[in-house]
């Protein structure tokens, strides 16, 4: 069985037994897959350009013309919330893939090679570990400017550590296994049991840990464009935004803050509650 | 014998850590495209002279070991550097905004280990009710981010409750505890002392949401995995009082652990407080570093972010060794006679 | 021995929710008598036990009564059923490191109860505690008393257990597989112990274990337990008289049956196909100081394997057989020494894939767990192609489906059985799909490291059985590394016996079963439970000697303290 049957076909099946057992879970996989469809398709349905002027009082309440009321300058918060989601829900993604990618990679390298191998990425590893990530992206921000490209690079390789430790220590706990030394005594080489037993094994750990990622690093970009070193005005992202709402506050018009707070809070909720069951769907693997 | 051999390992790799994360911090500059020049004629199109003397001030003639070098020696006598933007030294700039800091991460440990501590134990012991309430808060808890709480909390302590409905009677009560009390300061870092203590209250509570609702989770977590120890069963069967098998047993052979997690979260507040400071308008460390970085003041960047760097890799290690000391199980374990 | 019972289950169920696990019961406890529970895994015998003790999962309920000293538990109020629990009944359990705090040292463990249950005071606690340990012959007992768990042996850790549960008193001793994590020289000083404590304090024991020749030999009746029921009582001295059910038989048969295997007929010049000489092997160890020690696992072992043969290797924990058995799989490399299998120098693991593929040919094993060393991803069908297609990778699928069907065949598993995975399937049955993975390769020796000791006795004949026919069969080798001189018995025509690293014998299996030469050979023997085995004491024990301890005595005494 490969890698692609197991992580594709397997988890349906585990997803579906779930759900038949837990509506929260059910709330939170509709509730994400709807965030995902409004990345998709947002602009399209935008009832309003999201940078357009005056399409509605400055700071107003919700109406029938602006559902979620307008900020500070008259734009359509619904608007501008629909077309900052795709920044939003795929930049994160983009982080999590390229950190497991590389995290995984070079925790599979170290607990199959051991030696110097291991110590040398431990050691890389723990610096880039020194430097928490909120910093590192501040400093790419200071290297490269303002935006979103930067941050995006930074928090990808600040994420690196967490999925290669890991990583490793499940790989290493898989390679201590009886299991893995009886394939060894039947003379499988060693390609093989690399491909075909120890990554299989490692998909429910890194899938787990995937979904734990996508939340955290959905927060920590927000936090960045609500730094004002992330995306940048008149593009908004739902952190630029809640940002720039702050002044709406003052004015007596929270909403422009509050919405896009409630969806960042939202599919970080939803991710993380999704992000329980594969966890616990990966104990079950293991057991 | 065995401590002196554990401390000097761990210093040893703490400290080559910080080395290769200076070099880090400071080559990452160096790559920047395009010239710090800019940044520093203030974007007016310099003269050669001006940049002559700009580039002597700043040694950007000297090979690249020289000058890291240069500036790392020079951090360990005081000398911090000169701001590209303010033109101050970096260290006037610094001591008082980390003070700021220190303060603000003082009280959000305190709430976070107060509550996030307590509260554990709450959802490990007072049944199943409370423990999946406790379940649902901080799984809340995880998903708000400090700017939302900043965001929540100066809705409702800066203007006024609005009309917004969702919001639960305890929060009114709160709300209406610290009307009667005077207002919580929301933005600012306030004078000295009480004024301070008052100006940091909102971001603390800020900044420690999310972490609070972690370490709730951990204490709870390792509280869980002692209560179905076999070695709770002994003492259950010996009849061992309720309370005694609580902290003897429970308590005290989860701490290793929860202090552990809670040293490493400590850690990362640091870093992390640049987000309420932004949010509040407090002059910290974090919200230095965010203004030195959008305006490319790469002197101030640089410190900051090595100050920061060193905070966090120090508390990781201090709470790595604490938990190793309170735990002679990880010391001993290798002993059988 | 008055005749109420001190300790009474009737027809006692246990339930967890939506299910029955214990459906009847039914035992009684004399005072004074001791009385084994024996079935195996599954059976139930630890959950009445638990139950006994007060320590079921809060979800689970009880049906039927249990009574201690007459009084049905359930009619006591809560406080009443701690103290008499705390006070009457004292537990020991399977695993003791695991059942010791960590954090705390052997002398407050002891003192706990004392101090907190009791309300003795501190003082008086600690000579206690030194005098408990040194009734159960603890050397040294008060610079014990300042160690930590970590620094015993799980021998004396268990000592330790038993000496706790005597600081209350008790009236009735719950022990529930207290040797079987033991080595069986360790089992035989502890259940000596606790002879010597029933002699001297008139304590009444309920012995759990699944062990049926060490429950005759330490109690005086047996209450045998399957699926849930207790289906038998009997008098230990009598039993192979009395049984009438079945299953007692066949556990009976399981664990007393000492028959040798049939004569092979074999060729009188039957070349050595592994010979293994002077292998030595040391690891590096954290020391106690803080240093690194040196451990050595192997010191100069040399053995030979006859072709079709089969050798047992012998020996208790750390005595180095299993070291042995994976270097020469390859799993480990030795220091010194050489390894000739068929001819060939095998001292130093393969090199490179199609090297490690020809050694596999050679040379196949089984492990202990089948559990843990079967890929829990892959069905049977995936698990033995996967082993048959590294020696025939160009074969067609028919010809792979046919081998396996051949396999599985071999090891009497259910062709029906082949798209299962590990989980679904018994734990024999787990291991012959091991073992068939492992005769694949068609291998001229087969490396069997402990490969029955984590079955039921029941099915461990079963496994045994098949053993002896494949070898037959097909003429493989066996190199048995084993703990348990009986399986030896069964299945090997010669023997090494390993302690420490080295040979202490090495012979036909009749000369070292019957007429063992060596003085370590000679007590794993004596150390055996079965009909009319009585456990020693075979090193020094106590310090002083105990005063005999009635029941009237020691209710003044606590009275007194």
């Amino acid at each position: 069985m490969s890698v692609g049957q197991l992580a594709q076909g397997k988890m349906p099946v585990a997803v579906k037994d779930a759900a038949k057992k837990d509506w929260l879970y059910l709330v939170a996989l509709v509730a994400f897959t709807l965030m995902a469809l409004m990345a998709l398709i947002g602009p399209w349905i935008a009832p309003y350009n999201p940078t357009q002027l005056y399409a509605g009082p400055e700071n107003g309440l919700p109406t029938a013309q602006n559902l979620l009321g307008t900020d500070d300058l008259g734009r359509d918060v619904l608007s501008r919330i629909l077309c900052g989601a795709g920044v939003s829900v795929f930049a994160p993604i983009i982080i999590v893939l390229l950190s497991t990618i590389i995290g995984s990679l070079l925790a599979v390298t170290a607990a199959w090679f051991g030696g110097i191998t291991r110590g040398t990425i431990a050691r890389i590893i723990d610096v880039i570990f020194a430097i928490p990530g909120l910093v590192l992206a501040v400093l790419a921000v200071a290297m490269f400017g303002k935006g979103l490209p930067a941050p995006i690079v930074a928090l990808s390789i600040a994420f690196i550590p967490v999925v290669a430790r890991l990583t490793q220590t499940a790989a290493s706990r898989e390679l201590g296994k009886p299991y893995i030394a009886a394939l060894r005594v039947q003379g499988v080489s060693s390609l093989a049991i690399c491909f075909r037993h120890l990554i299989p094994a490692l998909v429910p750990v890194v899938a787990a840990q995937m979904a734990v990622g996508f939340g955290y690093a959905m927060l920590d970009l927000a936090a960045i464009s609500f730094l004002g070193l992330g995306q940048q005005p008149p593009a908004a992202d739902w952190g630029s935004m809640i940002s720039g709402g702050k002044t709406g506050i003052l004015a007596g018009a929270p909403e422009q803050a509050l919405f896009p707070s409630i969806f960042v809070v939202v599919t970080v909720l939803a991710v993380s509650i999704i992000g329980a069951r594969v966890t616990a769907w990966a104990e079950e693997k293991e057991r | 014998m065995n401590w002196i051999q554990l401390i000097l390992g761990r210093l040893g790799g703490l400290v080559l850590t910080l080395l290769l994360a200076s070099v880090v911090i400071y080559s990452a500059l160096l790559l920047t495209p395009g010239d710090p020049m800019s940044a520093l004629a203030g974007g007016a199109k310099p003269n050669p002279e001006l940049i002559a003397q700009i580039r002597a001030e700043y040694h950007l003639d000297d090979p690249i070991w020289t000058r890291y070098w240069d500036w790392l020696s020079g951090i360990f006598v005081g000398d911090f550097g000169r701001s590209f933007v303010y033109k101050t030294d970096v260290l006037g700039l610094v001591a008082p905004r980390f003070v700021v800091t220190f303060q603000l991460v003082l009280l959000t440990v305190a709430i976070i280990l107060v509550l996030g501590v307590g509260s554990g134990i709450l959802a490990a012991t007072r049944g199943r009710a409370v423990d999946r309430t406790m379940g649902l808060l901080t799984a809340l808890g995880l998903a708000l981010p400090g700017f939302v709480v900043a965001i929540l909390l100066m809705w409702i302590f800066a203007k006024s409750l609005g009309w917004f409905p969702g919001f639960v009677v305890a929060i009114l009560l709160m709300w209406i505890f610290a009307k009667s009390l005077g207002w919580f300061p929301v933005f600012g870092e306030g004078g000295d002392g009480i004024d301070r203590l008052w100006h940091l209250i909102l971001p603390a509570f800020s900044l420690a949401t999310m972490f609070l609702a972690y370490i709730s989770r951990v204490t709870r977590s390792s509280l869980v995995a002692q209560l179905h120890s076999e070695h709770v069963d002994t003492a259950k069967v010996r009849g061992i009082p309720r309370g005694r098998i609580f902290g003897t047993h429970v308590f005290r052979n989860a701490a290793p652990q929860i202090l552990a997690i809670s040293g490493i979260t400590i850690a990362g507040l640091f870093a992390a407080a640049a987000i309420v400071e932004v949010a509040f308008g407090l002059g910290g460390i974090g919200s230095l570093l965010t203004e030195a970085a959008a305006r490319k003041d790469l002197p101030v960047v640089q410190v900051t972010s090595l100050l920061l760097v060193t905070i966090f890799v120090v508390l990781n290690a201090l709470a790595d060794f604490i938990s190793a000391v309170i735990d002679p199980d990880s010391v001993s374990s290798g002993r059988q006679a | 021995m008055s005749n109420k019972p001190v300790l009474e289950l009737d027809h006692l169920s246990i339930a967890m929710p939506h299910r029955t696990l214990v459906h009847n019961c039914t035992l009684a406890v004399a005072a004074g008598e001791a009385v084994g529970l024996v079935g195996e895994s599954g059976s139930g015998k630890t959950l009445s036990v638990r139950a006994v003790a007060g320590l079921l999962p809060d979800d689970f309920t009880t049906g039927g009564a249990i009574r201690i000293l007459g009084r049905d538990v359930a009619e006591m109020g809560s406080k009443e059923r701690k103290e008499l629990r705390a006070t009457r009944i004292g537990m020991v359990f399977q695993t003791p490191r695991a059942h010791l705090n960590p954090l705390l040292t052997i002398g407050d463990f002891m003192t706990e109860a004392l101090v907190h249950v009791a309300g003795k005071r501190r003082t008086a606690a600690d000579r206690r505690a030194a005098e408990l340990l040194d009734e159960v012959g603890i050397p040294d007992p008060v610079r014990r008393l300042r160690q930590y768990p970590a620094e015993l042996s799980g021998g004396l850790l268990q000592r330790v257990m038993i000496a706790a549960t005597l600081a209350m008193d008790p009236e009735i001793l719950l022990a529930d597989e207290i040797t079987t994590a033991l080595d069986v020289t360790t089992q035989e000083e502890v259940m000596a112990v606790i002879g010597d404590l029933r002699k001297h304090r008139e304590l009444s024991m309920l012995f759990i274990t699944h062990d049926l020749a060490l429950a005759s030999a330490v109690t005086d009746r047996v209450a045998v337990m399957q699926h849930g029921r207790t289906v038998e009582t009997l008098h230990s001295a009598t039993m192979r008289q009395e049984a009438r059910v079945e299953y007692t038989k066949v556990l009976m048969a399981a664990a007393l049956d000492e028959a040798k295997p049939e004569e092979l007929v074999r060729d009188r010049d039957a070349t050595s196909v592994l010979a293994v000489s002077g292998l030595s092997k040391t690891y590096q160890v954290p020391g106690a100081t803080g240093g690194r020690e040196t451990l050595v696992a192997l010191n100069g072992v040399s053995f030979e394997l006859d072709q079709g043969g089969s050798l047992g290797i012998v020996g208790e924990s750390g005595s180095g057989k299993s070291t042995s058995a994976k270097i020469i799989c390859g799993l480990e490399r030795a220091d010194a020494g050489t390894i000739t299998v068929t001819g060939e120098d095998w001292s130093l693991p393969a090199r490179g894939g199609a090297a490690r593929r020809g050694r596999a040919k050679k040379v196949q094993m089984v492990f202990q767990d089948p559990y843990q060393s079967l890929d829990r991803r892959q069905t049977i069908r995936e698990c033995l192609s996967e082993a048959i297609r590294v020696h025939r990778p160009s074969d067609s699928r028919e010809a792979v489906t046919r081998r396996i069907e051949e396999l599985m065949r071999q090891v009497t598993l259910d062709p029906e059985l082949a798209d299962q995975r590990p989980k679904s399937l018994s734990g024999g049955q787990r291991q012959r799909v091991a073992i068939a993975r492992a005769l694949a390769a068609d291998p001229e020796i087969l490396v069997l490291d402990e490969a029955v000791s984590a079955i039921d006795v029941t099915t461990q004949v079963e496994i045994l059985t098949l053993l002896d026919t494949i070898r037959r069969e097909t003429g493989v080798a066996l190199l048995m590394i084993t703990h348990d001189l009986t399986v030896i018995r069964r299945l090997c025509d010669r023997v090494v016996v390993m302690r420490a690293g080295r040979v202490e014998e090495y012979g036909t299996a009749d000369e070292i079963l019957d007429a063992p030469r060596a003085d370590y050979t000679r007590l794993l023997l004596d150390s055996i439970p079965r009909e009319g085995w009585k456990p020693r004491r075979r090193r020094p024990g106590r310090t002083s000697a105990i005063p005999t301890i009635t029941l009237m005595h020691r209710v003044k005494e606590m009275r007194g303290l």
